[in-house]
């Protein structure tokens, strides 16, 4: 790491820049999950947000649509079904569940039109893919974040309520598509992070990078 | 202006956007749309000016909100005001989202729409927003382009890699300035 002239101590140093919004992906990440366990730098993250606040006043107001409605439909579902993740998938899949649904970017849509979506995200990873099922294909295309990187793949798992996640391969493009699962509104696409070729015996190891559940449009 | 105007009433009133976030934590839904007509032009502002586009900062709005309601029971009223924790949850989800849009992105792109997003001319029109703040003294305080670089990162985002480029910089020399010139605004700030 850079050294500090004038003596403002590395971790603070850090903070501010965090705060700043300077930090490159990588750094910005690192920093983020130091806050998380780390609560003596996230004191300082604090401190320097406060410090910094009033240049808050110079963000011009700017006139926001009523989303209420959405968010709140997306928050709030009409028929409240207690849906029972299995463990590994709890905390994520909540992100996962009320994951934008605007933006879903895809390739020209051939007929037919889409019938199930999903947007697949997760609060502690840049990866985002936009899922689309048509007639009788899958398609996940990405909307954010880079590949899996040397000697890993990205799995693509689905998830029917408490059943074991059943794999749809790997993801090595940017957009795949493959013959679409058995599938119905609920039901969970997630992405994990495993070796290279996928996770051993068909089961998921890694962590959940993205999820999301299905809806139909 | 608005924006101005609207810090001085959460002043005068206490904290109230504080208040409503104490509610949301406890599931008030009726908090959370009060919160969302009180804070919603603000956030976009916050949205817009990072993001740059009205489509995609409509859609981080809705992000935005929905983790407000998640996180309510985060935020700490002894720890800073309501507003600034909305606003540091915005800018934090749109600087993460610059951040992943441009590994995407070829870096003289990248660079190109640095220098756009925050030409020094954009932030004059700013500081006489708020000039009586102690922070706006103190930025007086900083060398005028160690000023507008800090300004800029902290208003749009900017990275070190874009900050660099944007003023003809090695990458650690930006650093350093930037540094510098926090250490002398805290100092300032502290007087």
């Amino acid at each position: 790491m850079t050294s500090t002239p004038l003596g403002l101590p590395e971790d603070e140093a850090l903070a501010a820049e965090f705060v700043l919004g300077a930090l490159d992906l990588a750094e910005r990440t690192a920093a983020k999950a130091r806050m998380k366990h780390d609560s003596a730098f996230a004191a300082l993250v604090n401190d320097w947000q406060n410090r910094l606040a009033d240049l808050n006043d110079d963000y011009a107001d700017a006139e926001a649509p009523n989303l209420l409605p959405q968010i709140e439909a997306r928050l709030f579902p009409q028929s409240p079904k207690s849906r029972r993740w299995f463990g590994w998938a709890a905390g994520i899949l909540t992100a996962g569940a009320i994951a934008v649904a605007a933006f879903v970017m895809l390739p020209p849509p051939a007929p037919p039109a889409p019938t199930m979506i999903a947007e697949l995200s997760a609060e502690a990873s840049p990866l985002r893919y936009a899922a689309a099922i048509a007639g009788d294909q899958l398609t996940l295309t990405r909307t954010a974040g880079t590949d899996a990187g040397a000697g890993k793949d990205y799995e693509l798992w689905i998830i029917e309520g408490d059943k074991a996640p059943v794999s749809l391969g790997l993801l090595t493009t940017d957009s795949v598509t493959i013959p679409a699962p058995k599938a119905a509104a609920g039901y969970v696409l997630a992405i994990t992070l495993e070796p290279k070729g996928g996770g051993p015996d068909g089961k998921p190891t890694g962590p959940i990078l993205a999820a999301g559940a299905l809806k139909n449009i | 202006m608005t924006s101005a105007q609207a810090s001085v009433s959460y002043a005068i009133m206490d904290d109230p956007i504080a208040e409503l976030l104490g509610k949301i934590a406890a599931q008030d839904r009726a908090a959370f749309s009060a919160v969302y007509s009180n804070a919603s032009a603000k956030l976009m502002g916050v949205l817009l000016r990072i993001l740059g586009n009205r489509a995609e900062a409509e859609d981080a709005l809705q992000e935005v909100f929905t983790r407000v309601w998640l996180r309510a029971n985060r935020y700490d009223a002894d720890k800073g005001r309501g507003m600034t924790w909305l606003i540091a949850l915005a800018r934090n989800h749109a600087i993460d989202r610059l951040r992943s849009r441009r590994e995407t992105q070829s870096d003289d792109e990248d660079a190109m729409n640095a220098v756009i997003d925050t030409s020094p001319r954009a932030e004059t029109r700013l500081i006489a927003v708020g000039e009586a703040k102690r922070i706006n003294q103190c930025f007086e305080t900083l060398e005028s382009d160690k000023a507008a670089a800090l300004r800029g990162a902290y208003l749009t985002g900017t990275s070190y890699f874009d900050l660099a480029a944007q003023f003809n910089v090695p990458l650690n020399t930006m650093r350093t300035w930037l540094r510098r010139s926090l250490v002398k605004l805290k100092e300032c700030m502290e007087q």
